[in-house]
């Protein structure tokens, strides 16, 4: 055969290839196909062993037509493998679509208690500022109680305090601010004393909406050289800016306790309105949280600290009255009544 | 306490201030006033009217048909359904167009008679009925002879009057008076105060009564004899001014002594001179069991601890706390002692409160009273008793004095301190003006240290820092600025025991369980499911002496009831099931009953209740033991200590035999878990239930300290299934602990449980229980033949024991 016959032949022979490449539809036809066109005993091969017959000169150029078409036919052929596997995967694909809008397999995160939630709040402001934790006994002595805190025995300010007793020396303590001396007499002759002292305490009221007969106290003390009133007030606006925001302001009002001197309640802005008045604040624009003042010079004495060298500050919050003024809960009975739904509200982290 | 602002302006100018005004401002000087309320506000149209006839109305059997005279020249017919209402009374009467607190009075057509008016009760003239005795409260209220006819009633009855109700603080006893009040409103104003002198006359007959002072309780008696007296109600300003403070409203005599105690803050007391036998008034304590009858009716029976005022024969009062009936002051009285002494603060309480009283007279005491206001006091009631009572002083006041009384008493002050107290920059002139707005005399004030002398109606102020805080609440609270203590920085951590509560809040929580607090008050009925032996020592509930309720009578030994609790109100509620845990104490008793402070314990508990979510691929299910173990393991892996822990059968009363474990790390036992006894679980009827308690306490000392990493391996590891068929008692774990000692070498890796199966294809009474062996040794890679070698010591040791055979596949 001369050379221009070969290419004619085998130009309709690619022709026919081309058109069958196209109709292959799957994997399996397709690597028919390659064994049939690009395999050894392919057209192809036969194209080849023709050129042995031609005369010499004419075999390269013979030789470049069927090299030519091997490489188009391959890179059709990988251009066709690569489009039936992306219509292969395309069907996959469609087959293994799910419903998304089905919930996820639950792994329940716990819910932390309202009140445990602002304890660990209030723990972390402190702790950054440097102060201790301490915790005491809930069966207290008289002693702590009471008498080390400037609160004789048969004293009206006993009146504030409605006691559950066990026996005439131990009772159910009122207040944490027994530890204000058991930390100090612990303590001594150290400074600075820094504490925080959360936990619970009694109180023999009758439960209802603002009274709980057991709540929770954080104290707070504060005892060394040159402490001041001023100093109550900023830690405490730290405190508070922390827990409600960064807008919040502290007011102190005068008040009486057997052992601060002077004494306050201390307000914070209305978390409710902003200071604007509302139902909350009964439209004061404040709420009051806390009661605080400068460590008794008696409880001072009392507890080994020279009261003219030593000052301190201390303060007792209501952990309840935070966690709902926080959270927006109304009545104290429902942080104790544990209702898993609304307890389970509190699996979120803010 | 409640305060008149009319009576109280009679003492301190408060022109120009509004009522709402000064509260505000003695609130910021801390005298709370928590509410400021008018007395009767907008009454107008009311006057004095004189019953001149009153006939049965002709249609209702229940009206009256009344001619009343209201000053005007013609009489007004008045329809009156009262049942006191008569002819010659006075009574209030509202004109057509008189406004009342309930409304506007008009003209009204009563059963066919038309009615120009009305005549007015208590209630509708907006007084305080409730301190009004009940022949002024049923009907209309009637007004004195005396009351002239047409005049307004508004001034007559001080209806336009405003009340400030104080919450004060148990140490300003001062202000438990109008006297006290008034200096503290006159510093916070700088007005001054006029206070009513008394002078009354007396004669100069001897007064015929004798006072003996027989216990040291009694620091001061005065008494003043008065005679000739009148009786009869008040006069109607001094009872207005009595219903306004909240005091009810007697006699004349005894209206005087209320009047002036809340005037002065001293109480006073009036004997019926006739009843006070010889003339003898003895002071003394009460003798045990002697009893006597206060003026409320009541038998009481005293103690030695009571102070009594008697005469020889008897006790006649409870000093300080409430009179006896037998010297009561009636119709019929005469002659009066009064009385105006000082009793022991501490004593008087304790009487109040063993006798469940709360006189004012005692609420005074208990805090102090001014020992100026003694003799203060009973010269004015003296005087009031002449104008009112037209009595005769008959003498002196009889005067015993067990001890000088403190009229007045110095404390020094540094301003320097007091800045530095208060860090404030105060000036020495502010400071100064301060405490002579309050009626302290500071001396020495060009000096470092002043010396401020302080007036016995201030018993409250005894120290430097009592001064600082008048200085400061004067100044105001708002003028100490914002600072931070400048302290040596201090480096805070929370203490391992702190640290093991706050890692097992955080592991219970991701473990999905839902934090709970429950009360720690309980009751010993709440034990009754636990089927406790009854040498039990969770039966050592240490007792309240007065609890409030019977729920809450002693604190809780076990943490399970309160959890049990929650359970039962959650299901009973419509929640399908839980799973809750409480971090909290528990209070053993060293011995009851309790001499010292008990031990108060650290636990957790937990309880899974209910059933299992239902979700997508899962059914709802009841939780089971494994629930719950799988927590606990979670927990003591997360802690560090899961390669030292067993679990070993249980036998807590509470907990199901077959289902439960002791959880022990090392020989300590820490805690239990397993399903609730179905006795117990029925107690609160919540069906199956799983439970867990660990002791904190206990576990705090055998944690382990930081984590070490092991090193990666350097050999590749053989990994291994068994499966082997043992009889169903077989325990896992035994099989475990048995592969682990017949391995020679330190060879095997891990080895788990990953399924049991019984059921078809295994004989009746076996189980399956399939193992996944991890081989490796540190130091080579192990062959098959190693492996194999150790896996048949395992298989042997397992059939020699159990007569175990493997499971073909």
């Amino acid at each position: 055969m001369r050379a221009d016959e070969i290419r004619t032949e085998l130009e309709a022979w690619a022709e026919v290839a081309v058109r069958r490449l196209g109709e292959t539809s799957d994997a399996k036809s397709l690597e028919a196909w390659r064994v049939e066109h690009l395999g050894k005993r392919s057209g192809l091969s036969q194209f080849m062993r023709q050129l042995s017959a031609l005369p010499a000169d004419e075999r390269p150029l013979v030789g470049a037509w069927v090299n030519r078409w091997r490489d188009e036919l391959q890179a059709r052929y990988e251009a066709r493998r690569a489009e039936l596997a992306a219509a292969e995967r395309q069907v996959q694909l469609e087959r293994e679509t799910i419903d998304i809008t089905l919930p996820g397999r639950p792994y329940r995160r716990g819910a932390m208690h309202p009140l445990s939630k602002v304890i660990a709040e209030i723990e972390e402001v402190f702790l950054g500022m440097g102060f201790e934790i301490a915790e005491g006994p809930e069966v207290e002595t008289e002693h702590y109680n009471f008498e080390m805190l400037n609160i004789p025995k048969d004293h009206p300010a006993r009146d504030m305090q409605d006691t559950f007793y066990i026996t005439e020396d131990l009772l159910l303590r009122t207040h944490t601010s027994p530890m204000q001396v058991r930390t100090m007499e612990r303590m001594r002759p150290r400074t600075p004393v820094k504490v925080i002292v959360p936990g619970r305490v009694y109180r023999r009221d009758e439960d209802d909406a603002t009274h709980s007969h057991a709540f929770t106290q954080m104290e707070g003390l504060v005892v060394d050289e040159g402490i001041r009133m001023s100093d109550l007030k900023g830690t405490l606006e730290a405190f508070a800016k922390a827990v409600f925001g960064p807008n919040q302001r502290v007011r102190l009002r005068p008040s009486f306790f057997p052992f601060t001197e002077p004494s306050a309640e201390v307000d914070l802005v209305c978390i409710h309105c902003g200071g604007n008045g509302c139902r909350v604040c009964k439209e004061t624009g404040w709420i009051e949280i806390l009661g605080a003042g400068m460590v008794h010079p008696r409880v001072l004495d009392g507890a080994g600290y020279d009261s003219r060298r030593y000052s301190g500050f201390a303060f007792g919050l209501g952990v309840e009255r935070i966690a709902m003024l926080k959270y927006g809960i109304d009545d104290i009975r429902q942080l104790y009544l544990n209702d898993l739904r609304l307890l389970r509200q509190f699996a979120r982290v803010q | 306490m409640r305060v008149s602002w009319n009576w109280l302006s009679e003492y301190v100018d408060l022109s120009g201030v509004t009522p709402q005004e000064l509260a505000d401002k003695l609130t910021q000087a801390g005298i709370a006033v928590d509410a400021v309320t008018p007395r009767s506000p907008g009454v107008r149209g009311v006057v004095v009217g004189l019953v001149v006839r009153c006939e049965q109305h002709p249609n209702a059997d229940r009206l009256h048909v009344c001619e009343v005279d209201v000053g005007a020249d013609e009489h007004l017919t008045i329809v009156c359904g009262a049942p006191n209402v008569r002819t010659g009374m006075r009574a209030p009467t509202a004109l057509v167009g008189a406004v009342l607190p309930g409304g506007r009075i008009g003209r009204a057509k009563l059963r066919g008679v038309e009615s120009q008016g009305m005549l007015c009760s208590a209630e509708e003239l907006g007084l305080e009925s409730r301190w009004l005795p009940k022949e002024q409260t049923e009907g209309l209220y009637v007004l004195p002879d005396e009351a002239e006819v047409g005049a307004d009633v508004v001034p007559l009855l001080g209806l336009d009057d405003w009340v400030l109700e104080l919450d004060l603080t148990p140490n300003r006893a001062d202000c438990l008076s109008m006297r006290g009040l008034a200096y503290e409103v006159s510093a916070i104003l700088g007005r001054p105060v006029r206070m009513p002198g008394a002078s009354p006359k007396r004669t100069a007959d001897a007064p015929g009564l004798t006072v003996e002072l027989a216990t040291p309780r009694c620091p001061r008696y005065e008494a003043q004899v008065l005679t000739d007296l009148t009786t009869g109600p008040s006069p109607l300003w001094m009872q207005m001014r009595l219903l306004a403070s909240g005091i009810r409203p007697i006699n004349r005599i005894v209206d005087v002594t209320n009047y002036v105690m809340l005037e002065w803050g001293q109480p006073l007391h009036a004997f019926d001179a006739d009843e006070v036998r010889q003339g003898r008034i003895i002071v003394r304590q009460a003798q045990p069991g002697e009893r006597i009858r206060t003026l409320d009716g009541a038998d009481r029976e005293l103690t030695e601890d009571t102070i009594v005022i008697s005469d020889p024969e008897r006790a006649i009062g409870i000093a300080g706390v409430m009179g006896g009936e037998n010297s009561e002051v009636r119709p019929s009285t005469r002659r009066v002692v009064l009385e105006s002494a000082v009793f022991d603060a501490a004593s008087v309480r304790r009487t109040g409160q063993r006798l469940g009283l709360r006189s004012e007279a005692q609420q005074r005491f208990e805090k102090g009273v001014d020992p100026v206001a003694v003799r203060a006091a009973l010269d004015r009631a003296t005087a009031l008793l002449q104008e009112i009572c037209s009595a005769v002083a008959v003498g002196e006041p009889v005067v015993v004095l067990q001890a000088a009384p403190a009229y007045q008493w110095q404390v020094d002050f540094s301003p320097a301190r007091c800045n530095a107290w208060l860090g404030t920059d105060l000036t020495l002139q502010e400071m100064r003006d301060i405490m002579v707005r309050l009626g302290f005399e500071p001396e020495a004030t060009d000096q470092p240290t002043w010396k401020v002398t302080i007036p016995s109606r201030r018993q409250d102020v005894r120290l430097e820092e009592d001064l600082y805080e008048e200085v400061a609440r004067l100044a105001g609270y708002d003028r100490i600025p914002s600072s931070l203590p400048r302290t040596v920085t201090t480096a805070a951590t929370r203490t391992p025991a702190q640290r093991l509560r706050q890692w097992t809040r955080e592991i219970l929580l991701g473990a999905g369980m839902t934090e709970v607090l429950t009360y720690t008050l309980a009751s010993p009925t709440d034990l009754a499911p636990l089927r406790l032996p009854d040498d039990s020592p969770y039966r050592q509930m240490i007792p309240l002496l007065r609890p409030m309720s019977e729920e809450r009578t002693a604190l809780r030994t076990h943490m399970l009831p309160g959890l049990a609790r929650v359970a039962q109100y959650n299901l009973a509620h419509g929640v399908i099931g839980g799973a809750i845990f409480e971090l909290g104490r528990v209070y053993w008793p060293k011995e009851l009953p309790l001499t010292e402070q008990p031990c108060e314990r650290q636990q957790w508990a937990a309880l899974w209740f209910g059933s299992t979510e239902r979700v997508v691929g899962q059914r709802a299910r009841l939780y089971d033991f494994y629930d719950a173990k799988g927590v606990v393991e979670v927990w003591l892996e997360a802690l560090g200590v899961a390669e030292a822990v067993s679990f070993r059968r249980s036998g807590a009363s509470w907990l199901h035999p077959g289902r439960s474990a002791d959880v022990l790390v090392g020989d300590v036992r820490i805690g239990c878990v397993g399903e609730l006894h179905p006795d117990t679980a029925a107690g609160w009827a919540l069906g199956r239930a799983q439970y867990a308690e660990f002791d904190l306490d206990l576990l705090l000392p055998l944690l382990p300290d930081t984590l070490h990493v092991r090193p990666l391996p350097r050999h590749p590891a053989v990994r291994r299934d068994l499966a082997v068929l043992v009889d169903l008692a077989t325990p896992a774990e035994a099989l475990v602990q048995a592969a682990r000692e017949a391995v020679s070498e330190d060879v095997l890796e891990s080895i788990h449980v990953f399924d049991v199966y019984t059921g078809e294809g295994i004989p009746t009474g076996k189980k399956s229980i399939a193992l996944a062996f991890t081989w490796r040794a540190h130091d080579r890679t192990l062959t098959d033949d190693e492996v194999r070698v150790e896996e048949e010591r395992v298989v042997h040791r397992w059939k020699e024991r159990w007569g175990a055979a493997l499971r073909d596949g």
